[in-house]
Formats: structure tokens, C-alpha cells, sequence
């Protein structure tokens, strides 16, 4: 039987005022220990990287619409290109993008007043702009070629200063991320209230504190990789340079053995928006709840085992097999959330909101990312794409096509939280339709120009794949574009979007039992978390949602 | 402000129970980073792992091993730091200032001399060992490791001066500092036992 409580926090706030009370903007630009503002100080930060990275994969796009070069001066600023743009993607917009939706909503699910560590969160999100301008002052210095993955003797031999101004950005970025992450397991260990137990947490916590675990333990790795590479490039030692006695591969190993789990760590949290936005937007129970709480820790352990595919090639044979197993293994606690998301949604009353369709985009592209990862894992495949658009193409399909959609389902769904107001759900379906089909054809023909041989990392290539790089160039411009879509309806809606009011999508997590946006303390006394986060359809959840409403006298727009 | 209770008496009033998270918090918070900030140890001596494959033999032919006397000499005088230390934050909790003062001075004492020899080893190495990955893994892991111990000796002092101030009080709560920095020890004395076992003995 059903307890039916409403929040404390709800009753005690008793009425939705009529106008909605938000921080000032000035409130963002400041150091402030409030985990909302840290979580949209993270957001708007994050978006902003998101867009400069954005316009340099249009500049690379731009100069692969004719196989030679044309728009860059040499193969060089082709590489330094490419290499700023993975770093901007992957440091300082996926990463920290999570943890702004992990910032603002973690602690509003547990029903926590804020994070265990405020002033330590504030400090790691302050860390984020001086080392942006760290690694971006790299790049108009002598900027680093090297791709993301600094490979050496790439990154100690033929690049400029840049490229240590790169690696001390990365490792600034490695601190922020790991004391983040400490401060997101402590509070979710230790800040949700009695009657929330580990398995009546919200899945979103179980993906963040996966997440927060794979951080704290895969990013010190980098963290050591960062500190040989400064020791090469400045203090003359040899760890990376066999003519020294060290090894080339020894930068790979240690790399990888982070650079992989933080795979998983741009995705993570993504999975964990899919099973809080289908399972609100279909009004049905998440399928299978603690295989997949359980499956994001599986994923975060198997995450460990699976980093020597990257180096497939160069690897000892007899240790191939081993890791294309552990890599292949990898897609079943994968596999597990993608059949409970299908079953969550599977007869469901689904609303096809602006969060839904990109929840739906999300599995659709995932699934692409998901098959060509195991193609990957398979050696004699792996070997015959290697290094081509093939591998491009796969990983754009699990980080953009997995990280990107879910960060857009994430933003439409909480959006009406973190600002008190509704997003247009017209414009969001535009935006999605130019999104979905920007991306597809931005993507998918790449995995065939890969197989037919066309390698990564070129300016200049084969006239044979012109047609293929202008399809796909102006597909990356449709993507592009949408882009500006979201930011219109962001900036109208924060002015002009209707009153949000508490609970908008009539969800059962704690974070909708509060103001939209909820006050400084989140909630005004101890909330009471309803007994199963996802248990829609029945009629305590019923009897629960309408005391929220009555509570919070909801008004305004509901999608 | 938090108020002195023992977190094994069951927290009464609002205050203490916030007191009591914030010291839960604390603590879990510290073995986290403690597991997380190992690993960058963990890389290191991956680091030397693979560098011995480098070479036919390790140590490389015609360099001679390190003479682990000095440094098992050093490596037992963090071993009895860490005791003291732990002594000293019985002491405190005890509210027992003088012996905490003792102890902590001591272990100050012994890891101050524990550093004074891994200087001494860093400086002495010789120019055979530094021409191979041998000598500069050497270089590089004591190096690191001195750098948290001296890190860590500082906030040790910072303590040992609050203490004797009477900064912190006898309960859990209030002497979080210096259970605090007990345990950041602890972790200068682990991660060094994983290094002078790969330094010094497995080869």
C-alpha cells in the first residue's frame, strides 16, 4: 500500500507567486555556492564552448568540401583545427555540460537544501575558464596538432608551445572534474533523505554517481599521462621517445585506460536523462528499474577493461582477443538500458514533447553508435577501418548522437525548473526536425566514405569522395543551423515562455515538488519522496500528483 | 559554528544532526579523493612497469642497483610517524593537548627526516642510472611523492599550531582538521610503500 505524502516543501510553500522568481543575471557571473547557479553557471559555460567547437567543425567541414586545400594555409592549421575542436567538445562542453544538469538537478532529486561540498563545487566550476583560456591561448600561440589525443612524439616532438599550454589546460579541467565528482557520490551517498533508498533512487542519480565513480578513478590517469607529457616538453626527459629509452605506447596505455571510461562519462549521464524523460513523457514505470541502476555500474566496471582497442594495431597480438571481448561485452549492460528504455515506452501514453522526441533521437542514434562499436571491437574489421571516417563516424554517433540529444531532452525537460517557464514546444520540434536530419546525413555517409578508405585527419584528399564530403559538409551546415534554433528559443522563452509552474509534466521525482525555480534552500522543510520515482498509473501516484497540484496550485502552460 | 558531540552518542538537536553530516560527509568525501589521488601513484608506477620492458634487463646493463638501506631507513620512519599521528589524534579526542603535542611533533620530526633522505637519494643518483629510464623513473616517482609529503607536512604543521591554540575541541566534529590530515599522512605513508617496493625490491 502507497503512502501518500505530500512534500513538506510543498506545503509550507503553500502558492505558486505569480510572477516567476528567479536570480538575477548578474547572480550567474558571480562566485556563488548555491548548486543551481553553479549547475547554470556550468550550463551557459558549457553551451558557449559548445558553439565556438561547433563553428570549428564547420570551418573543418568547410574545408573538406573540395579535396584540396583551399580554405586553410597548410595541413598543419588543418590539425591544429581538428585538435581544438575535440579538446573544446569533449573538455569543455560534454563534460561540464553533465555537470550542470548533474549540479542543478541531482540535489533537488535526493531532496538536499545542496551539495555536500558547496564551496568546493564552486571550485571546480571556477577552475573551467582560466583553463579554457589556457588551452585556447594555446592555440593562437603555436597551437597543439596533435588531435585530442595528443599522441606522441605528435605532441612532444612536432608540436608548438600550444600544445603544453593544452596540457596544462587538460589537467586543470582533470582537477575540476574530479573534485566534482567526489562531491556528487558524497551527496548522493549521504544526502538523500531516510525513506529514499539506494533503490528508490532516481535512475539520474544512479547514472551521475556511475559517472562520479569512473571520474575520480580513471581521471587521475590522465592526470599522470599530463605530467610525462610536461616533463617531455619542457624538462627534457624521454618517457615517451625510444631513442631515450622510453616508449610510444606508453602515452597510449595510460591515455586510454582514462580517455576510454570518459567515454562513459559523456554518456553516462546521458542514459540517465533517457530513463527520467521517457518513462515522465510516456507516464509509464522505467522496465526493469534496478538492472538498469545496476547496468550504469556495469558499464562504469566493464568501462576499466576495454582501453588497448584503441590501439588495436600496434598491440601485442596475443592480447588482442582479450580486450576485443571485454569490448564486445561492454554493449550488454548497454544493451540492457536500450531494451528497458523500449520497454518503459512500449504501450506507454507518450507525449511527443520536444524532450521526448530528442529522448527518441537519442536511441535511435545511439543504437547506430552502439553496432559500429561492436563492428570496431571485431579486430579484423577494426583493422580495416582504422583510422578512417569509419571511426569518425562511430564516435560522433555515440557522443553527439548520444551526449547532444540527451543534453537537448535534459534542457527541454528541466528547463521550465531551472528558469520557471515553458520552452516552445513548436520550435523545439523545428529544432529537433533540423537536428535529427542535420546529423544523420552529417554522419551516417561517413561510415561508408571510411569503408570505401578515406582516412581521418587529412585536408587533401581523393577527388573519388567529393560528392560524399559535399553532402556531408552541407548537412553539417543544416546541423549548424539548428543550433541557432535552441538559442532562440532559449532566450525567448526565459523572457516570454509561459509560467512553468511546479510540476509541469506531472513527474514524480523530487525535483518537481518544489517552485519552478525552486528557492535557495530547494525546499522549505524536509521533502518526502514518493515511494517509487517512476511509479506512473497507479493511483497513489495519481492521489500524490494531485496533491502537489493542489499544494502548489499549478498553473500555466503544460505541454 | 559546529558543536562538539562524538558521533558515536546519537546526534540530538538540528545543529548537531548538521554537524554530524557535515563530518560524514567529510570523511567519506577524504576516502574518496584518497582513492581517486592513489591512482595518479598507480599511473606511476604503470609508468615504470612498462619502461622496464624498454630494456633487456632492469636495472639496464651497467648501472648499478639502488642500495635500499638508506631508503628502508627512511620508509621505517614514516611507518612510526604514521603511529605517532595516529596517537596524536587519540590524544586530541581525549582532549589530552600535551600528549597530542608530543606525538604530533614527533611524527613531524620523523617525516621531516623520512623527506631529508628521499632528498638525498633524489640528488644522489648517479649519472649511469640517470641515462636510463632507471634513474629518471626514480626521479620522477620520489619526486612526485615528496612533493604531496612536503604538501602534507605543511598542513601538518598548520595543525599541530591550531592545536596547540586550542582550535580544535574533543569531539569528532571540531577535530575533523586533524583527523583530517592524520589521514592525508596515512596516504603519504601508502603511496610511498607502493613506490619503494617497485623502487627499491621488485625487479
Amino acid at each position: 500500500m502507497a503512502t501518500i505524502a505530500v512534500p513538506l516543501g510543498a506545503e509550507a510553500e503553500s502558492r505558486e507567486p505569480d510572477v516567476v522568481a528567479r536570480p538575477a543575471l548578474s547572480e550567474y557571473l558571480r562566485w556563488s555556492v548555491d548548486h543551481k547557479i553553479i549547475g547554470v553557471q556550468y550550463g551557459v559555460a558549457s553551451f558557449i564552448f559548445f558553439l565556438v567547437g561547433g563553428a570549428m567543425a564547420l570551418l573543418i567541414r568547410l574545408e573538406l568540401l573540395t579535396p584540396e586545400l583551399d580554405l586553410m594555409v597548410s595541413g598543419a592549421a588543418y590539425n591544429s583545427l581538428f585538435t581544438i575542436h575535440g579538446t573544446i567538445m569533449i573538455f569543455l562542453f560534454i563534460i561540464p555540460m553533465w555537470a550542470a544538469f548533474g549540479n542543478f538537478v541531482v540535489p533537488l532529486q535526493l531532496g538536499a537544501k545542496d551539495m555536500a561540498f558547496p564551496w568546493l563545487n564552486a571550485f571546480a566550476f571556477w577552475l573551467i575558464p582560466p583553463a579554457a583560456v589556457v588551452v585556447l591561448l594555446g592555440y593562437f600561440v603555436t597551437p597543439a596538432e596533435a588531435g585530442w589525443t595528443s599522441y606522441p612524439p605528435l605532441s612532444t616532438l612536432f608540436s608548438g608551445d600550444g600544445q603544453t599550454l593544452w596540457a596544462l589546460g587538460a589537467h586543470l579541467l582533470g582537477i575540476s572534474s574530479i573534485m566534482g565528482s567526489i562531491n556528487f557520490i558524497v551527496t548522493i551517498l549521504n544526502m538523500r533523505p531516510p525513506q529514499m533508498t539506494l533503490w528508490r533512487m532516481p535512475l539520474l542519480c544512479w547514472a551521475v554517481l556511475a559517472t562520479s565513480i569512473i571520474a575520480v578513478m580513471a581521471t587521475p590517469f590522465l592526470a599522470g599521462a599530463l605530467t610525462l607529457l610536461l616533463l617531455d616538453r619542457v624538462a627534457g626527459t624521454t618517457f615517451f621517445d625510444a631513442a631515450g629509452g622510453g616508449d610510444v605506447l606508453l602515452w597510449q596505455n595510460i591515455f586510454w585506460f582514462y580517455s576510454h571510461p570518459a567515454v562513459y562519462i559523456m554518456v553516462l549521464p546521458g542514459m540517465g536523462v533517457l530513463s527520467e524523460v521517457l518513462s515522465v513523457h510516456s507516464r509509464k514505470p522505467v522496465f526493469g528499474y534496478r538492472m538498469v541502476g545496476l547496468s550504469s555500474m556495469g558499464i562504469a566496471f566493464v568501462g576499466f577493461t576495454v582501453w588497448a582497442h584503441h590501439m588495436f594495431t600496434s598491440l601485442q597480438p596475443e592480447l588482442r582477443i582479450p580486450f576485443m571481448i571485454t569490448t564486445m561485452i561492454i554493449a550488454v549492460p548497454t544493451g540492457i538500458k536500450m531494451f528497458s528504455w523500449l520497454g518503459t515506452i512500449w504501450g506507454g501514453k507518450i507525449r511527443f514533447t520536444s524532450a521526448m522526441l530528442f529522448a527518441l533521437g537519442f536511441m535511435s542514434m545511439f543504437v547506430i553508435g552502439g553496432i559500429t562499436g561492436v563492428m570496431l571491437a571485431a579486430l579484423p574489421f577494426d583493422i580495416h577501418v582504422h583510422d578512417t571516417y569509419f571511426v569518425v563516424s562511430h564516435f560522433h554517433f555515440v557522443l553527439f548522437g548520444g551526449s547532444v540529444f540527451a543534453i537537448y531532452a535534459a534542457l527541454y525537460h528541466w528547463f521550465p525548473k531551472v528558469t520557471g517557464r515553458m520552452m516552445n514546444e513548436r520550435l523545439g520540434r523545428i529544432h529537433f526536425v533540423f537536428t535529427y536530419f542535420g546529423f544523420l546525413f552529417t554522419f551516417f555517409p561517413m561510415h561508408i566514405v571510411g569503408m570505401l578508405g578515406m582516412p581521418r585527419r587529412v585536408a587533401v584528399y581523393d577527388p573519388a569522395f567529393t560528392s560524399w564530403n559535399q553532402l556531408i559538409g552541407v548537412s553539417a551546415f543544416v546541423l549548424g543551423f539548428s543550433t541557432f534554433i535552441v538559442i532562440y528559443n532559449i532566450i525567448r522563452s526565459y523572457y516570454r515562455g509561459p509560467i512553468a509552474g511546479a510540476n509541469p509534466w506531472r513527474a514524480l521525482t523530487l525535483e518537481w515538488a518544489t517552485t519552478s525555480p525552486p528557492p535557495v534552500t530547494n525546499f522549505a522543510d524536509d521533502p518526502i519522496p514518493f515511494e517509487d520515482p517512476y511509479g506512473y498509473g497507479t493511483e497513489a501516484s495519481a492521489a500524490y500528483l494531485e496533491a502537489v497540484d493542489a499544494a502548489f496550485d499549478r498553473r500555466g502552460a503544460r505541454a | 559554528m559546529t558543536s562538539a558531540f562524538d558521533l558515536r552518542e546519537k546526534p540530538k538537536t538540528s545543529q548537531d544532526r548538521a554537524a554530524a553530516l557535515r563530518l560524514k560527509n567529510n570523511r567519506l568525501g577524504m576516502t574518496i579523493f584518497q582513492a581517486s589521488w592513489i591512482m595518479v601513484f598507480l599511473a606511476l608506477i604503470v609508468v615504470n612497469w612498462q619502461l622496464r620492458f624498454s630494456y633487456a634487463q632492469w636495472p639496464p646493463a651497467g648501472v648499478a642497483p639502488f642500495d635500499p638501506l638508506l631508503p628502508t631507513i627512511a620508509t621505517l620512519a614514516l611507518l612510526v610517524s604514521a603511529i605517532l599521528v595516529r596517537r596524536g589524534w587519540g590524544s586530541l579526542r581525549r582532549r589530552a593537548i600535551d600528549a597530542f603535542s608530543l606525538n604530533w611533533r614527533l611524527a613531524m620530526a620523523l617525516g621531516i627526516a623520512f623527506m631529508m633522505i628521499i632528498v638525498f637519494e633524489f640528488i644522489n643518483v648517479s649519472e649511469a642510472a640517470l641515462a636510463t629510464q632507471y634513474g629518471v623513473t626514480l626521479r620522477l616517482m620520489t619526486g612526485f611523492h615528496l612533493a604531496h609529503a612536503l604538501a602534507i607536512m605543511a598542513v601538518m604543521l598548520r595543525v599541530y599550531r591550531g592545536a596547540r591554540s586550542g582550535a580544535y575541541g574533543g569531539g569528532d566534529a571540531e577535530g575533523w582538521a586533524v583527523e583530517g590530515t592524520a589521514k592525508l599522512w596515512y596516504f603519504v605513508v601508502v603511496a610511498w610503500l607502493m613506490f619503494y617496493l617497485v623502487l627499491y625490491w621488485i625487479r
